[in-house]
């Protein structure tokens, strides 16, 4: 035994290298052609071509059938397409309902580009991961590369390859059948024979890799779970201390401290101009002085200092402010304008204050049925209190504002604001017609039985 | 191996006569005529029928004009790209594109109607009824008035027909002395080309079908309008070619290679109608401003919204899934199934741009609708036979024909 032993350290020479298959080397890609074609019709199906550049037709000439890649794909598009509206659905339409300018929840038109994002990154990785499996790569060796000749694989020549796994593979009919096609070369491809394990240095510095991509991972896992009293870090200094002022902060600059300047005196600001036209205000600033002399100074200065005014205590909240209206409307009533006050009161009122102005606008009916006590309900426009208020303050709480009601200013033209308040004169009118404001043909027939079916028409 | 690239392949058929199929699509258009007129209107202004019939011709009309301009595009992209495989088909969209000149003839009773003083098809036309701010300034500064309007459309038919005339010309002179100059000249040109198409072809979108509703704007039109027809033009190609070879012609010229790009074309402009179609909803959808949405929803009521919510599947989801497989697009039967399929579908696409503002949808008004599209159709073919009778459907001297006889789609 122990002879023996000793015997086969002795003689271990490296075994010779398996045959893994036969290589074929062609000129060009018609011998390269016309070689696949008598290979495939010989019967065999384990056999590759290579080639410095694609060659039509090579597919069929190997005989290799269409790939089922493209339905993987198929499934894997349809998965993301339905894990994509499933994801969506459940967000936004069951567990966390958000609204989003008043869309629809659960599953909209809003839904398809995300949508479409999943479905093409679930196809790209499957096709690119699918690719991948199916050719049984990534591989680090092939036998193929042990012979020097192939590199030219990549410039100049073309190979054809039959394997030995094929089942129908037999060295010699194989052989016989390659050199019936004159070849340039014929070589059997040998195992390689360099060790397939991975070199340690690799494995080492990988496995250090890894670990060192976990330190920043664990420094923020830690810094999530302790305390720290110190100051915090700043990254740029220089941005998140920029020698500058901001509102409200003070300086050493100007004598008065303040880093906010107030207006040089007889200068005039842009847009400030309009601040003495009644027809930006609703009422007259002149006048102030003789309905509320302490205010007249504020006025004088600019308007916003209006809106700092607390209304005088015990007055209601409509008539508080006290100012010089406007009674008369400073734009004409014509038809444009009743127009132009008519689209724009649809637009930007009515969603509120309703079409016909009572208050009863889709958003207040909404708001009414989800019954939540933050909600003001819009004034009826036929209520006394606005019946009664002057044109110059329906102008004046579009223009900034009435208690819950917001400013539209910025929505609307003071042309448009005019002529909405014109519209509102009208409805009101409408509401509570007399008969002499009937045109006197069409007063016939329009008894007072009558009156108040078509008052609420 | 002669008789294989027989000079006689590449005549039209002696049986295919313009004439008769012209006079076809003459009785079909009148007997559409005759029934959008029969339909009971209501309205005020112009009348009903009239509004229908001027609507009906225009949509009709569009159907058709794109396709010819999406076969202007496929010859300009063919040269900027040098392209060799599609040698072979090029001559039959080349007349195809060529047919523009006629198509400026089929545009004259628009040009009629506004000069008129009709305030159909569009509104603009009749200033004093307009009442809303943004047309009103449109026609203000001087863009919405019928001369402007008649000297735009003139100028974009001078700018197709010039670059129609430039690579047709080019074309047939090289069938004489294939002289590799002609393509040069061509591969030169054809990007500057693609730029004033673009422009052209967008305004003319935004011209003549979105300033029917000259309130509302979409600056995406003009690419909608192109992406519907650039599907129709492909559909278009594949039936002509495949009627040419049931014919006994071009066999040996157009292979199953051909057809299978051709059908990836379309398969692809199916798809990017779908993208743009949707991308110009979405926008509105979100903002959901009144005066931009008011467009959809002129097109989803009064019976319009079938036709909306049917071009969803019809349009995109159906051929889509019908044309994703290389083995349909390879297949003879199943390719002109779904090249039909596509054209009828941009003619109901054409429909659902331009109808809706006729009013509410009416039965028999729209059967006659759909004759006098099927009759515009076979005019539109007759007058490509009329291009066709006088020059070979083969590029026989191109350079580059060896390329595309020889040429084979890589087997995935
Ligand atoms: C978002 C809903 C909303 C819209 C839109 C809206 N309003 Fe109001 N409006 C209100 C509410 C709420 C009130 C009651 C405010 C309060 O008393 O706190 C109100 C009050 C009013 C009043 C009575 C003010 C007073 O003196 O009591 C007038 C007048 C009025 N709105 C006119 C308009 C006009 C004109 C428009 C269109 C430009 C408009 N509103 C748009 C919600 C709205």
């Amino acid at each position: 035994m122990s002879h023996n032993d000793h015997n086969s350290k002795a003689t271990k020479e490296p075994r010779p290298p398996k045959a893994c298959g036969w290589m074929a080397e062609f000129e060009n890609e018609h011998d390269l052609l016309h070689a696949a074609e008598k290979v495939r019709d010989a019967g065999y199906t384990k056999t590759d071509a290579f080639t410095p550049f694609p060659v039509h037709g090579i597919d069929h000439a190997l005989g290799i059938k269409p790939t089922i890649l493209p339905f993987i794909v198929l499934c894997a598009g349809l998965t993301g397409l339905c894990t994509a509206l499933l994801m969506q659905w459940w967000m936004n339409g069951v567990d966390y309902k958000y609204i989003i300018s008043g869309k629809p929840f659960g599953i909209t038109p809003a839904s398809i580009p995300v949508s479409f994002e999943l479905t093409i990154l679930f196809s790209a990785f499957t096709s690119v991961l699918g690719m991948l499996a199916l050719n049984g790569l990534p591989k680090f060796s092939n036998p193929v590369f042990t012979n020097p000749k192939f590199d030219r694989a990549t410039d100049d020549r073309f190979f054809l390859y039959v394997d030995s796994t094929d089942k129908y593979y037999n060295r010699e009919s194989v052989r016989e059948l390659l050199s019936s096609v004159h070849p340039s070369s014929l070589d059997e491809v040998l195992e390689d024979a360099s060790p397939s394990e991975l070199p340690r240095g690799i494995l080492l510095g990988s496995l250090l890799l890894v670990l060192a991509g976990l330190i920043p991972a664990a420094i923020v896992l830690n810094m999530r779970a302790s305390f720290s009293d110190l100051p915090r870090w700043h990254v740029f200094f220089d941005m998140d201390f920029q020698p500058k002022k901001k509102p409200q902060q003070t300086t050493t600059i100007f004598k008065d401290g303040r880093s906010m300047r107030p207006q040089v005196p007889g200068t005039v600001s842009r847009g400030q101009l309009t601040n003495e036209d009644p027809f930006y205000l609703g009422y007259d600033p002149m006048k102030v002085s003789s309905v509320d002399g302490p205010r007249q100074i504020y006025v004088s200065a600019t308007d916003t200092v209006l809106e700092t005014l607390q209304p005088p205590a015990g007055g209601d909240g409509g008539t508080a402010l006290n100012l010089p209206w406007l009674e008369k409307l400073p734009v004409e009533a014509n038809e444009a304008n009743i127009k132009l006050g008519k689209t724009k009161y649809e637009t930007y009122c009515s969603a509120c204050h309703g079409y016909a102005g009572f208050g009863d606008g889709l958003v207040a009916k909404r708001a009414a049925s989800l019954a939540q006590d933050t909600w003001t309900t819009p004034t009826s426009l036929h209520a006394d209190r606005v019946q009664k208020q002057p044109v110059g303050q329906i102008f004046h709480t579009i223009s900034k504002g009435q208690g819950k009601m917001a400013s539209y200013a910025s929505s609307l033209t003071p042309q448009e604001r005019w002529s909405i308040v014109l519209y509102v004169r009208a409805l009101q009118r409408s509401r509570n017609a007399k008969i002499e404001d009937v045109p006197v043909e069409q007063r016939s027939g329009l008894t007072d039985a009558q009156a108040p079916k078509t008052d609420g028409q | 191996m002669t008789s294989k690239y027989d000079l006689e392949t590449i005549e039209l058929p002696a049986k295919w006569k313009a004439s008769t199929l012209f006079t076809l699509g003459l009785i079909l258009v009148f007997i559409g005529a005759v029934l959008g007129i029969f339909m009971k209107g209501q309205g005020s202004g112009e009348s009903a029928e009239f509004k229908h019939l001027i609507h009906s011709y225009l949509a009709n009309f569009m159907f058709i004009m794109t396709i010819a301009l999406g076969a202007l595009f496929f010859i300009l992209i063919q040269f900027v790209s040098r392209a060799g495989w599609s040698t072979s088909i090029r001559r039959i969209a080349e007349l195809l594109m060529w047919t523009i000149p006629f198509l400026a003839v089929l545009f004259v009773p628009i040009l009629v109607a506004v000069w008129s003083g009709r305030s159909v098809p569009y509104e603009w036309n009749a200033p004093e009824q307009v009442h809303s701010s943004v047309v009103k300034a449109k026609i203000d500064i001087g863009y919405l008035t019928k001369e402007w309007f008649t000297i735009r459309s003139v100028l974009y038919f001078g700018l197709w027909t010039a670059m129609a005339w430039f690579f047709y010309g080019h074309s047939r002179k090289q069938d004489e002395s294939g002289d590799v100059e002609h393509s040069l000249a061509r591969q030169k040109w054809a990007g500057p080309c693609i730029m004033i198409f673009a422009l052209s072809v967008s305004f003319a979108a935004f011209d003549w079908v979105m300033s029917i509703d000259a309130d509302w704007y979409s600056t995406i039109f003009g690419v909608y309008v192109f992406a519907a027809g650039m599907m129709a033009f492909f559909a278009t190609m594949i039936l002509i070619s495949m009627a040419l070879q049931n014919a006994g012609k071009v066999r040996a010229f157009i292979s199953v290679e051909h057809f299978h790009d051709m059908g990836k074309f379309m398969f692809g402009f199916i798809m990017f109608w779908s993208y743009i179609a949707f991308s110009q909803l979405l926008l509105y959808w979100y903002g959901n401003i009144p005066e931009e949405t008011y467009w959809f929803a002129v097109r989803l009521k009064d019976g319009w919204q079938y036709l909306a919510y049917a071009l969803i599947p019809l349009h995109f989801a159906i051929p889509f899934l019908g044309t994703i497989s290389r083995h349909v697009r390879r297949h003879r039967l199943g390719l002109t199934f779904w090249a039909a399929w596509a054209i009828v579908v941009h003619w109901l696409d054409m429909t659902f741009l331009v109808m809706p503002n006729a009013g509410p949808a009416n039965f028999i008004a729209l059967v006659g609708h759909f004759i006098g599209g099927a009759g515009m159709f076979a005019i539109f073919l007759s007058l490509f036979l009329v291009r066709a009778a006088k020059a070979p459907l083969v590029p026989m001297k191109d350079p580059r024909l060896p390329e595309a006889l020889t040429y084979a789609n890589p087997l995935l």
